[in-house]
């Protein structure tokens, strides 16, 4: 199919239909040849019951598949296990706003720099929070901008790549009724207040900032109970550090 | 090549009870070879194991007892040297001395699946072997003897390339003057030379091999049809296509294929199918002469009245090919409302209905070039029983059937474009084919591992998007989780599909989406 540049706003490579030709020792012909030589041999050499079992050995090969998640590059024997391998380790899912990473580490980082008051309140006091996404790499920024520069720079990651993609509408959808549902009695204010979404993160840090900071007094915003397995806000003084909040909140669909 | 028929009338009783042990021996000993048996079942060689069909040879004068490999090796090399003396013998008997060793030595070689091809070489038997080509010599001294390298032939690369020597008299014993089975039993040994080394191909080429194995496709007798035509497909299986070029330049070759197409027995017309199947994928002037004589016609033909497996590969895959190759092909000898063409789309049903992988992944491949062509292609597959079929294939087969598959459903919803315009799309197609649920499939092309498959995926869920009429698609595409298909490549290793991904989401799936729901 072939790449169209006519609109330029968009580079999408639409659907053209084209005839696909191929070369005769083309991997796409390797079954049919195979089955030639094996049909052949089989009248000779009364092949007959291994013959299944011989295409299937051979095919096997072609069919081996690796990972394509970044980072990841497992390898796997076919589609369908690419598939199970993919559901065990890629879908770490957030519980708070439903948005999905592919490593659980991912999930973690997401969970303290959108759901954790405590993470921008230090943000806002100037320590490295931000950590590079890429792992074993080990640098922290003060911004989520500078941490988005050393990506792009350092480990070649596209300038349009987003680590804080705008929530999906599907997830819109579940949170807005969610938030309709009259059983639950949660502040509206600040599960809106709680959704960084809707709010700049300069904002949220500014109005983090105002609060008191010092280090036995508790914060006045209590996160909204959205669900059950909602971030209840603990202490400073029992928190063990900035990952600990996440464990909570870490589901794997 | 081998005919069981043929040996099983020849074996005496006794013997045959033997055989079946060694059968049975030979198998299990095969089985534990496991990879090399593998190797050796997927090479384009073939032994010959009870001669050239209607030739009267013994075959199984002696006990055929199953021997261990290594009895069989040490046999061999004495053989050799057996053949060594009676050749350099003089006196009374010495024609039948050397026909004698020499038959000894091709038994050796014709037993087992795995021959003795190190242990002869070894030995030296190649030089002896192509003493015995020296012209002049008896036909049943050259049968012998061509029979021997016909099998030595049979090894890997390395070992093939010990026959060098013995490649020029092989070619000249091809000559219309030859007998037909002896001609025949060099082209085999010239087949397998060929078989799976491009080098040695290219020797053969330059020692000028091509035209006197085209002019044995041309006469009527069955074998050699079929031997001259098996070795000729290996001999021009390319990639250079040279030799399919200068294949379809010889003077009546066009004809003789255009003949046995029509008329050969399935075997003949397999190992004919297979030369078109090189022919059509490497020579762009083939392709054309082949589309313009009624070579479609007849592939459409033998599909439709054939179910024998063997046939129906390379026929099925030279009409691929010269679809592909040709776009005279689908507009004008299979143009819409001509008899040929919709036979044509039902035996690509045909094949799609068959148990066969193979058929079923390449017919679905010509329907897609089909499906590629104009307008009106598109309502004749579109209105044909194909489309219940493809949806369920698409559901359903294994994943390279999917994805061919998908490339007609694809191409039945989009007009063909000229040049860079924007493609348009066939609503009605488009619209019916969601309805009956070919979105989840192509969302599962998605989320497979395969970049091709996910590109696919991804350009038909923009053709719901774009296309549904009342902004429906956004939706549909909700609904089968195909949001949560896209997202996956926020973080995959390729920046093309992340790219279209990503695009995609942001303008179909933006702030604004699903807002005027609530």
């Amino acid at each position: 199919m072939d790449v169209e540049n006519q609109n330029p706003d968009s580079e999408f490579p639409f659907w053209k239909p084209i005839p696909r030709r191929f070369q005769p020792d083309s991997p796409f012909f390797a079954i049919g040849n195979l089955e030639r030589e094996l049909l052949v041999k089989q009248v000779a050499l009364e092949l007959t019951e291994e013959k299944e079992q011989l295409e299937d050995l051979i095919q096997e090969d072609v069919r081996e598949v690796f990972c394509p998640i970044v980072g990841c590059g497992a390898r796997l024997a076919s589609m369908e296990d690419f598939e199970n391998h993919y559901n065990a380790r890629h879908t770490a899912s957030c519980s708070v706003c439903f948005r999905v990473y592919p490593t659980s580490r991912l999930l973690s980082i997401h969970v303290s720099e959108a759901h954790d008051s405590f993470f921008q309140a230090k943000v806002a006091r100037g320590y490295d929070m931000y950590e590079c996404l890429v792992e074993g790499c080990g640098l922290k920024f003060k911004s989520y901008k500078s941490r988005h520069q050393h990506l792009v720079d350092k480990h070649k990651f596209p300038t349009s790549f987003e680590f804080f993609k705008k929530a999906l509408p599907s997830k819109k959808h579940r949170m807005k009724s969610q938030r309709k549902k009259p059983s639950h009695s949660h502040k509206e204010d600040t599960s809106g207040m709680m959704e960084v979404e809707n709010a700049a993160i300069d904002d949220l840090v500014s109005a983090v900032s105002k609060l008191n900071t010092s280090d036995s007094t508790p914060s006045s915003i209590s996160f909204g109970r959205r669900n059950p397995k909602g971030m209840t806000f603990v202490p400073r003084a029992v928190q063990h550090g900035k990952g600990s909040n996440s464990d909570s909140s870490v589901t794997k669909r | 090549m081998a005919d069981p028929g043929f040996s099983s009338t020849k074996r005496d009783p006794i013997k045959s009870s033997v055989g079946n042990a060694a059968g049975i021996r030979r198998r299990e000993h095969a089985v534990t070879v496991g990879k090399e048996r593998r190797e050796s079942l997927v090479r384009a060689k073939r032994l010959c194991r009870v001669g050239i069909s209607d030739v009267e040879v013994d075959v199984e004068s002696d006990m055929m007892i199953d021997e261990e490999q290594s009895i069989l090796e040490s046999q061999t090399s004495l053989a050799v040297q057996n053949l060594k003396s009676a050749l350099a013998y003089q006196g009374k008997g010495a024609m039948q001395k050397r026909v004698g060793a020499l038959q000894k030595l091709r038994r050796l070689l014709s037993r087992s699946e795995f021959p003795p091809v190190e242990s002869a070489l070894k030995a030296g038997a190649v030089a002896i072997l192509a003493q015995c080509l020296s012209f002049g010599s008896p036909d049943e001294q050259l049968l012998e003897a061509a029979w021997c390298l016909t099998n030595i032939a049979a090894g890997n690369p390395e070992e093939t390339k010990a026959l060098l020597p013995a490649l020029p008299l092989l070619i000249a014993h091809l000559g219309e003057k030859s007998s037909s089975p002896v001609a025949e039993q060099c082209a085999w040994a010239l087949g397998n030379v060929a078989g799976d080394d491009e080098e040695l191909r290219n020797v053969l080429l330059i020692q000028g091999a091509l035209i006197p194995l085209a002019r044995m496709m041309l006469p009527y007798r069955r074998s050699t049809v079929r031997t001259a035509a098996w070795a000729l497909s290996n001999l021009i299986k390319g990639p250079n296509p040279k030799a399919a070029n200068e294949l379809i330049c010889v003077d009546g070759v066009l004809d003789a294929i255009v003949r046995h197409l029509t008329k050969a027995d399935d075997e003949s017309a397999t190992e004919v199918a297979w030369v078109v199947v090189y022919l059509s994928a490497l020579s762009n002037i083939a392709t054309s002469m082949l589309v313009k004589s009624d070579v479609l016609q007849l592939l459409v033909n033998r599909l439709a009245t054939s179910n024998s497996l063997q046939l129906m590969i390379p026929v099925l895959r030279s009409l691929g090919n010269l679809i592909a190759g040709d776009s005279h092909a689908t507009y004008t000898v299979l143009s819409p409302g001509l008899a040929v063409t919709d036979n044509a789309i039902q035996v690509m049903i045909k094949c799609l209905k068959s148990e066969q992988r193979v058929l079923k992944k390449e017919a679905a491949w010509v329907l897609s070039n089909i499906a590629a062509g104009s307008v009106e292609h598109k309502q004749l597959i579109y209105s044909s029983e194909a489309v219940p079929l493809l949806l369920h294939l698409l559901s359903a087969a294994p994943f390279d059937i999917r994805k061919e598959v998908a490339y007609i459903l694809g191409n039945l919803c989009v007009a063909p474009t000229k040049g860079d315009e924007k493609s348009s799309l066939i609503l009605e197609h488009l619209v019916s084919l969601v309805e009956k649920g070919c979105l989840p499939g192509f969302i599962d092309l998605v989320r497979s591992a395969d970049i091709e498959a996910a590109r696919l995926g991804l350009q038909f869920i923009e053709l719901v998007l774009r296309g549904m009429p009342n902004g429906k698609g956004p939706k549909l595409v909700e609904q089968e989780d195909g949001i949560e298909a896209m997202e996956r490549f926020q973080f995959h290793e390729n920046e093309d599909l992340r790219t279209m991904a990503n695009s995609l989401v942001d303008k179909y799936f933006g702030e604004d989406y699903g807002l005027d729901e609530l």
